[in-house]
């Protein structure tokens, strides 16, 4: 489904992606681990368009993508739930979630897919008036992968889903990714903690310094003894 | 008392023109970061083009006034294009960019129009009176209420349209809202284009009455701006309240201070709220 092909990726003069491969199979839950500064974020907003590569390819369902804006990267069906939620803090949760269908495919399905977003977080549904950016952080992050899923997305992107969220509340959110998976969605989970990530994922990448340094099924990954000193605290 | 209500009466006749004109400047600061200083010509060749689609081509007054904003609404969307979309990210150049057209646009006013005051045919004549207490001209009447089917035009388009919910999301964070699929770029023409014709239509609803000259545009911009920062950034009902009050304490100062005052009663309102509530009556504290 997206498929990176060597790109190289420069923020103003410093490149920060080297020579990047990875792939991301239909159906399938993969993780990226990197450090702080490792580059995740930026790999993220390369797939979006938000960072054009100077080299390389990135296919999505066989069509290159990598010099396209981010809207029709979105209008193809790549959404995201970005690093710090960025919801629209002025609008209400409603409003919220109609600007995640947007696109005119999206359009029509509005009302059944509220209702699915809805029953993944009926907190959401409770809240549908309020201002969002009231809500907890909880609920934000929750308000932020709802509206991720009202674009019915082919793919989804999640950065820092744990970040600054209590150890319980995360749970409940990987609850969710795992419904979601179990429901056909693809999605690219980038994590900085990495124990639910690879829980929750198949197969894993390990970022370092802007390069692949190891990748593998997330068992294996659980398992290696230099992921487990640098990235799960064991 | 007759007189203290005709007089605050103008004052909100004009206030609802005041809050239709910076609405326009709101909408193009809000999405894009871009202060029009040409605004104001905006509305003053608004105002001509009526006049001259009335009187020199004999329109009905009724398709005048549509086809003039309409115009401007065009220029707006040109202007967008071929100036301001090159100066994005650049808040200096756009700056500079506008100013400059204004100046040019003025002077093309004194060329093309003449310095005379212009005054388009009214819609209607006569007076009505108000609650038994005094006379009032029945085309300000008119343009009252014309007025404010345009406010509530502007606040369903806003509030309710796929398109004023991507303006909104794009005021508050652009680069997610292309993320949601928006096309920007588009977004922005369009609402500079409607940024245009809502200058335009003040101009046009106030030119029967009070006619318009070349040179009175930069008081016209400096109102806007005004109104925009009393009211607070990005809040439409900041502009309706603001544009109110404005005119309402310019009519009742002119009334009974000095005519002299009008434009220094903008100017010590504009101090005073920087000074005490900078983010202005319904703007967001930051
Ligand atoms: N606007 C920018 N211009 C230049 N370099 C930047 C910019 N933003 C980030 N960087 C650099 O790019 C590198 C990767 O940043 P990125 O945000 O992609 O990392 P990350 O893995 O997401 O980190 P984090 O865990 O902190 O979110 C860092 O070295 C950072 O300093
Ligand atoms: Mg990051």
């Amino acid at each position: 489904m997206l498929e990176i092909k060597a790109i190289d990726v420069f923020r103003g003069e410093a490149q920060i992606l080297w020579n990047l491969q990875m792939k991301v199979e239909k159906g399938e839950v993969v993780t990226v681990l990197g450090a702080n500064g490792a580059g995740k974020t930026t790999l993220v907003e390369s797939i979006l368009g938000i960072h054009h590569p100077k080299k390389g390819e990135i296919l999505f369902m066989d069509e290159e993508i990598s010099q396209k804006p981010p809207y029709l990267i979105t209008q193809m069906g790549i959404s995201c739930v970005p690093e710090g939620r960025r919801i629209f803090k002025e609008m209400t949760v409603y409003e919220n979630l109609e600007m995640g269908a947007y696109p005119a495919k999206a359009r029509p399905l509005l009302k059944t897919t509220q209702d699915w977003v809805f029953s993944l977080f009926p907190i959401l549904k409770e809240r549908r008036n309020q201002i969002a950016g009231t809500l907890s952080g909880g609920e934000q992050q929750m308000l932020a992968i709802g509206r991720a899923l009202m674009s019915r997305p082919m793919l989804l992107l999640l950065d820092e889903l744990s970040l600054g969220l209590s150890p319980k509340i995360t749970k409940g959110i990987y609850g969710t990714i795992r419904k979601l998976h179990q429901e056909g969605v693809t999605m690219l989970l980038i994590e900085q903690n990495a124990t639910m990530a690879l829980l929750h994922s198949q197969r894993g990448y390990i970022l370092e310094t802007g390069r692949i340094a190891l990748q593998g099924s997330s068992q294996e990954l659980l398992g290696n003894e230099h992921i487990r000193k640098a990235y799960l605290g064991m | 008392m007759a007189e203290f209500l005709m007089y605050f009466t103008n004052g909100l006749v004009i206030g609802v023109i005041n809050a239709i004109s910076a609405i326009g400047v709101s909408l193009i600061v809000g999405i894009m970061r871009v202060i029009n200083f040409a605004h104001g010509e905006l509305y003053i060749f608004a105002g001509y083009f009526s006049y001259h689609l009335s009187l020199t081509f004999g329109l009905s007054p009724i398709l005048a006034m549509p086809l003039s904003v309409f115009f401007i609404f065009l220029i707006g969307i040109l202007m967008e294009r071929l100036l301001i979309r090159p100066t994005y990210g650049d808040e200096m150049y756009s700056l500079i960019i506008t100013f400059v057209l204004s100046i040019v646009l003025q002077n093309s006013a004194l060329l093309i129009f003449g310095p005379y005051p212009n005054k388009p045919p009214a819609l209607i004549s006569g007076s009505t009176q108000i609650f038994g207490l005094f006379h009032y001209g029945n085309q300000r009447l008119l343009s009252f209420g014309i007025s404010i089917g345009i406010l509530l035009f502007v606040f369903y388009l806003i509030k309710k349209t796929w398109f004023g919910k991507s303006v909104r999301a794009i005021s508050q964070d652009r680069e997610m809202a292309s993320l949601m699929g928006i096309d920007h770029w588009r977004i922005n023409m369009i609402s500079f284009g409607l940024g245009a014709a809502l200058a335009g239509s003040a101009g046009v609803i106030i030119a029967p009455i009070f006619p318009v000259t070349p040179t009175g545009s930069s008081a016209i911009s400096l109102t806007a701006f005004v109104v925009v920062v009393l009211g607070g950034m990005g809040s439409l009902k900041g502009c309706v309240v603001g544009g109110l009050i404005l005119g309402i304490l310019e009519n009742l100062g002119a009334a009974y201070v000095s005519t002299m005052y009008r434009h220094i009663f903008a100017f010590i309102i504009l101090i005073l709220v920087l000074v005490f509530r900078p983010w202005g009556l319904f703007g967001q504290k930051t």
